[in-house]
């Protein structure tokens, strides 16, 4: 017995040397099989609060459990995010990593070199990001700006004509096919007695009524800059097209139109009091979800007519991904890594069916599973191949020409002004800045 | 070295003050001086590049510019009435609640609900109530035809009366709460010689409680001018400075040239503004009250 045990003292040291050894070298091996590239890492993401904010959040633990960084998503409104992220990027605080950026937002990004150059990231990986696969038109104003990228797509958004199936059948009419019939159908289906009415659009004083006008405005043919990029705010063409817009209210809106922003304007479809509605596609989904409409099943959604003889193009915007060039290298490239990711086909076709509601790859568009959900893709492909991502200038006088076509349109909207004596007003200011 | 008691206590008292001293300076006096240098720029931060002196042109545009003389005319308007009314209001309530009751007391306690909510949520209350499509009210008056049919803060011949209406609503409990107390502190044996002397409530009103009461009226107003003149979130939040620039008043242009356009110079310029206004005002309100308290009390 004790011989037994003193061998066993005697052997003890080396099997347990051995047998430790053994451990440390299998923990090690198995921590580095477990280990990720972005160990330790936190990306903090500027959102703007729409569709894919709460997307961003749903999909941080998928984001991690494959790269090992760690998501922080701080949601804020438009003004919120603006305000925020330009202090961040003039203090050079380094707060964010990364930040959505709105379409407008691109000439100023590039100007001043708030977020990174892209652009050799993209050529070197366009094959892993499948550049083919995303529209020309979505690259182009979501990303790029002087053919350089400031920012990588992330949701993008197809301006598009909702309108109520039910009451077009009922007054025997089809879908407008021009801006001329979408005003003619849209006093047609005016009915304040019932208080239905034929449209609605935004005309709160500021971005929403800017924003709005635009886009009809693009549609009707004008344009707020020269080809040369110089302010041309009351050109002959804007001063027709607000004058219809201004016709559109008087005619057609229900009475607190003139001071609905974009929420208003939705509820006020989704109650059931508009015939007509041009929207970006992000929205459209909402229509047919019985918790905040009354109109399921009623709305159809086609693309947004321009005026008869002129070429079809329709408005685009949406959200871009930059990321802060402040931050260190190493941040640089995890905030790339997390743009290829989300952007590819696989998650972003999942960041779709989560609701995030900013399609940009064709193959989306013929995806079964999203069409099964979303059944106006085709028409957001037929926006998107026809696409134009200029009619909001995106220059870095964009928001201070927005605040003032916000304020012209409104005063005109309001009957305090005519849209020539408005926008001369606008154009004489515009001038000033550049 | 041997210093006296004098001025070791002198030394003392300037240590003492040491901290508050160098508080104003970094947090009051520093930025003021900031702004004040900044006003004479054409800076905007996101185009630092163009940064560039113009003397005093900042405060001409301010004054040449008719977006910005209406805001400026807008906020002497909104001023005057809402703190006006709330005068007159507040001094009524403040009579009405003087004698000390446990009704009083209550209705008072009720009476404040008002100001302690936040204005941008007032302000998004009545948008609620008064919006011609949904609201409480709106809804009706505009069936009914009453006021204009897009809603009374759409209007550009109502918007700023309704925004000076909403104001009232919610701060005169306050100006009843600064005149009450005032009320509660006058002498009760003048008073009763009053009315020992057969003088009518109107002439004890007049004669003795007004002159009396003058401190606290100074004091509310200059409170409430003050205040009402920075008048903002309630704006922001119900009309944005519109329809057209209807209710633009200078707070919310500063905040808009500030930040949302990073116009660094001419915001700056629109505060010294608005605080040179209400250093007028104050100044102003202390000659008048002074002026009717040497008239009144001979003093």
């Amino acid at each position: 017995m004790a011989n037994a045990s003193s061998s066993m003292v005697a052997a003890k040291p080396t099997t347990i040397y051995t047998l430790a050894a053994a451990v440390v070298a299998l923990m090690a091996t198995a921590s580095y099989a477990n280990s990720k590239p972005l160990d330790g890492v936190t990306l903090t993401i500027a959102s703007m609060n729409d569709g894919f904010s709460n997307v961003l959040v749903k999909l941080a633990p998928a984001f991690k459990a494959e790269t090992g960084a760690d998501l922080k998503v701080e949601i804020m409104d438009y003004g919120t995010l603006l305000t925020k992220t330009t202090a961040d990027f003039i203090g050079d605080t380094k707060g964010y990593d990364l930040v959505t950026m709105d379409i407008v937002w691109a000439g100023a990004y590039a100007e001043n070199k708030y977020s990174v150059d892209l652009t050799d990231r993209v050529t070197r990986d366009a094959a892993e990001l499948e550049l083919d696969d995303i529209y020309p038109v979505v690259l182009k104003s979501l990303g790029q700006y002087d053919g350089k990228y400031v920012a990588f797509p992330l949701a993008a958004y197809a301006n598009v004509l909702a309108y109520r199936k039910d009451l077009l059948q009922a007054a025997g009419l089809k879908p407008p096919a021009t801006m001329e019939d979408l005003v003619e159908y849209a006093k047609k289906l005016n009915d304040p007695a019932k208080k239905q009415y034929g449209f609605v659009a935004n005309g709160q004083k500021g971005p929403a009524v800017a924003q709005d006008w635009m886009q009809y405005n693009n549609q009707l043919g004008g344009s707020i800059v020269t080809k040369d990029g110089k302010p041309a705010l009351n050109s002959e063409a804007n001063i027709k097209s607000l004058a219809v817009y201004k016709q559109l209210f008087t005619e057609a809106a229900p009475p607190g139109a003139i001071e609905y922003d974009w929420g208003g304007r939705e509820e006020s479809f989704r109650q059931g009091m508009a015939a007509f509605m041009q929207t970006w596609s992000v929205g459209a989904a909402a229509y047919s979800d019985p918790k905040v409409s009354n109109i399921v099943g009623k709305v159809g959604i086609a693309v947004a007519p321009v005026s008869k003889g002129m070429t079809p193009q329709y408005g685009v915007g949406g959200w871009g991904l930059a990321i802060n060039a402040d931050v260190d290298k190493s941040k640089q490239d995890a905030a790339w890594t997390f743009i290829k990711w989300v952007s590819s086909k696989k998650i972003h076709k999942e960041f779709n069916m989560l609701g995030a509601g900013g399609f940009m790859r064709k193959s989306e568009m013929t995806d079964p599973d999203l069409l099964a959900k979303y059944d106006f893709l085709p028409v957001i492909a037929e926006t998107y191949e026809h696409g134009n991502g200029e009619f909001r200038p995106r220059i870095p006088e964009y928001p201070e020409i927005q605040d003032l076509l916000g304020t012209a349109v409104n005063s005109v909207l309001a009957g305090a002004t005519t849209p020539k004596e408005a926008l001369d007003k606008a154009q004489d200011a515009a001038k000033k800045l550049f | 070295m041997h210093y006296s008691f004098a001025n070791r206590r002198r030394l003392f008292l300037f240590l003492m003050a040491t901290p508050a001293v160098l508080y104003v300076a970094a947090v009051g006096l520093w930025p003021l001086a900031q702004g004040i240098g900044y006003s004479f720029y054409k800076y905007n931060l996101l185009r630092p590049a163009r940064t560039q002196f113009v003397g005093l042109q900042n405060y001409i545009d301010i004054f040449s510019d008719a977006t910005t003389r209406k805001a400026i005319l807008n906020t002497f308007q909104f001023t005057f009435f809402s703190v006006g009314l709330q005068l007159v209001l507040g001094f009524a309530l403040a009579l009405l609640l003087w004698r000390d009751s446990r009704f009083n007391r209550a209705v008072l306690a009720f009476l404040l609900i008002p100001s302690t909510i936040t204005p941008l949520v007032v302000g998004l209350i009545f948008k609620a109530m008064l919006g011609a499509d949904y609201g409480i009210i709106g809804y009706f008056l505009s069936d009914a035809g009453i006021g204009p049919r897009s809603g009374l803060l759409t209007d550009a011949g109502t918007a700023l009366w309704m925004l000076i209406l909403i104001d009232c609503w919610e701060w005169t409990p306050l100006m009843t709460l600064i005149l009450l107390a005032g009320l509660k502190s006058l002498p009760g044996d003048v008073l009763e010689a009053g009315q020992v002397d057969g003088a009518t409530a109107w002439q004890r009103f007049r004669l003795l409680i007004l002159p009396l009461m003058l401190p606290s009226v100074f004091l509310a107003l200059t409170l409430r001018t003050m205040d009402a003149f920075r008048v903002f979130d309630s704006v922001f939040v119900t009309t944005g400075g519109g329809p057209d620039d209807a209710t633009n008043t200078l707070m919310l242009l500063g905040v808009k040239e500030g930040l949302q356009f990073f116009n660094v110079g001419f915001a700056s310029a629109v505060g010294n503004v608005t605080l040179l206004f209400i250093a007028l005002i104050a100044t102003m309100l202390l000659l008048v009250v002074r002026r009717a308290d040497v008239r009144i009390n001979g003093k």
